[in-house]
């Protein structure tokens, strides 16, 4: 308790701050290492299943659609347009639907005061993220082997993949905080609406097979932005995409600051999960 | 060191707030091994929140040196995870605190005595192997203060002797609160003890004196 021991000055507060942010990066390590073992476990198969239970989905959906042989308009791969529709969705429905029990099923670890309820978000939503990203990379990869159309910009695949799994990472902060003060039924919503986004989402239409006006309404969401931004990573220049980076990254800031200030504001009032 | 002040603390139900602790004034230091009595509902485990930085209190100040290390409540059957192995959870608690995973591991193995179970999932151990895994857990990290609660107590003979000539060597060097309400545990474990009543806290250098006041309550 000594006044020596108290840094002073900017450069003690930056100190402190880099003290602080090193814990944290230890602890999500740590949580994202438990989080493997309590998901996937050691036993049957393992991690595997964190990227096989995205890939068979997707795979099988994308097949079903090349089997029945749906045309695409603008000479779009059939299987090309569903995979990228299909994954980036997984993500999205993975995040959310597991987002509000995400602080329930971990309730013994705020035992441990270093760890709080944004390191245990942050390690779920990393995990998902990287996962559903090397899958999707995998198999549009892996498609390209048989039908010779590989990803012709991988980077922009990759970064729409990210931008859209930060966004589901502010969603999940706002209905993780709403379940935290007591808001359970949230969760039940959750699931429903999932289902009920596909076509709202954007993962299987694009926004140029829509007349003008009702673009205009489309482009207000940025996960249909999103979808367009990773299908021209994949296909390249052969349709019309309409996006504006700015305003997904613009969204996509703001959804997280509004999760953060949730959480805040969740975690203060009620710090008392570790009865749950 | 570590001090309460003025400390009112509680939890919400229903959004209305109740607040178990009121005025509570406390300070602990180094070698102090403190037992805190209090019946059911007194506020016992809202205390141990407090203490071990978990749980901010609505009015007052909870005051800590920043060296003086506060472990997690030992005992309350948390802090543990169920569906990953004993050796999984030592290797996580390592790594929160900083420590090396293998060499943890390897010293709750040890203190432990889990055998094979330490491989195994922790859903499948009997509570007298998981009170052995937490304590052995919380006994691999270095504290300069230990918060216990009776259930702790739980296991064989063996173990508890074990517990007893742990947290003993420990009380040299560190504080030791432990919560109860039942007495023996304290006359084996403190050298004072507290009594928390009516929301506060009322402190009795004398051990028998103060559980001669708490059986009257």
């Amino acid at each position: 308790m000594s006044a020596s021991l108290r840094p002073d000055g900017s450069l003690g507060a930056l100190r402190e701050f880099m003290r602080a942010f090193r814990v944290q990066m230890r602890v999500i390590g740590a949580l994202v290492l438990r989080e493997l073992h309590t998901r996937f476990g050691r036993h049957h198969g393992g991690y595997v299943w964190l990227f096989f239970e995205p890939m068979m989905l997707a795979g099988c959906i994308a097949g079903l659609h090349a089997v029945i042989g749906h045309g695409m308009p603008g000479d779009m791969n059939v299987v090309g347009f569903y995979l990228t529709g299909y994954v980036p969705y997984y993500l999205f429905r993975g995040i959310l639907n597991r987002s509000g029990g995400a602080l329930h099923s971990n309730a013994p670890l705020f035992y441990h005061k270093q760890v709080t309820y944004l390191d245990v978000i942050i390690a779920r939503n990393l995990l998902e993220i990287v996962a559903v990203l090397f899958a999707q990379l995998f198999l549009l990869y892996a498609v390209g082997v048989f039908n010779n159309q590989f990803p012709v910009n991988p980077a922009q695949i990759a970064v729409g993949v990210v931008l859209m799994g930060l966004f589901c990472h502010g969603i999940s902060m706002m209905i993780t905080s709403a379940t935290v003060i007591g808001m359970e039924e949230v969760d039940r919503f959750i699931h429903p609406m999932t289902y009920l986004m596909i076509p709202l989402v954007g993962a299987f239409t694009m926004v140029w097979w829509f007349p003008s006006d009702f673009q205009q309404i489309m482009l207000l969401n940025p996960t249909i932005q999103l979808f367009e931004y990773i299908r021209e990573g994949h296909f390249g220049p052969i349709v019309p995409y309409y996006y504006d980076l700015t305003y997904v990254i613009s969204a996509v800031a703001i959804t997280n600051v509004l999760g953060l200030l949730c959480l805040k504001a969740a975690g203060h009032k009620y710090p008392y999960l570790s009865d749950v | 060191m570590m001090e309460l002040r003025d400390v009112w603390a509680g939890y919400k139900v229903h959004g209305r707030e109740h607040l178990v602790l009121r005025g509570v004034n406390a300070s602990f230091w180094r070698g102090d091994a403190v037992g805190i009595m209090g019946r059911n509902g007194a506020g016992k485990s809202t205390l141990v929140k407090v203490l071990s930085g978990r749980l901010q209190p609505s009015r007052g100040k909870f005051l800590r040196d920043p060296e003086f290390r506060v472990s997690w409540p030992l005992g309350f059957g948390g802090a543990i995870h169920g569906s990953i192995t004993g050796a999984d959870n030592a290797r996580f608690i390592a790594r929160i605190y900083d420590r090396d995973p293998y060499e943890i591991e390897h010293q709750v193995e040890e203190f432990a005595e889990l055998g094979h179970f330490m491989h195994q999932p922790v859903n499948t151990y009997s509570s007298g192997m998981r009170g052995r895994l937490a304590f052995a857990l919380s006994m691999a990290i270095d504290f300069d203060c230990y918060l216990v609660d009776e259930a702790i107590a739980a296991g064989d003979a063996r173990f508890q002797s074990r517990f007893r000539m742990a947290m003993e060597e420990r009380r040299k060097r560190s504080t030791v609160i432990v919560v109860s309400h039942s007495t023996s545990i304290l006359k084996d474990l403190c050298t004072s003890a507290a009594i928390l009543h009516e929301g506060r806290l009322a402190f009795h250098e004398d051990l028998d004196e103060a559980i001669a006041i708490y059986e009257r309550l």
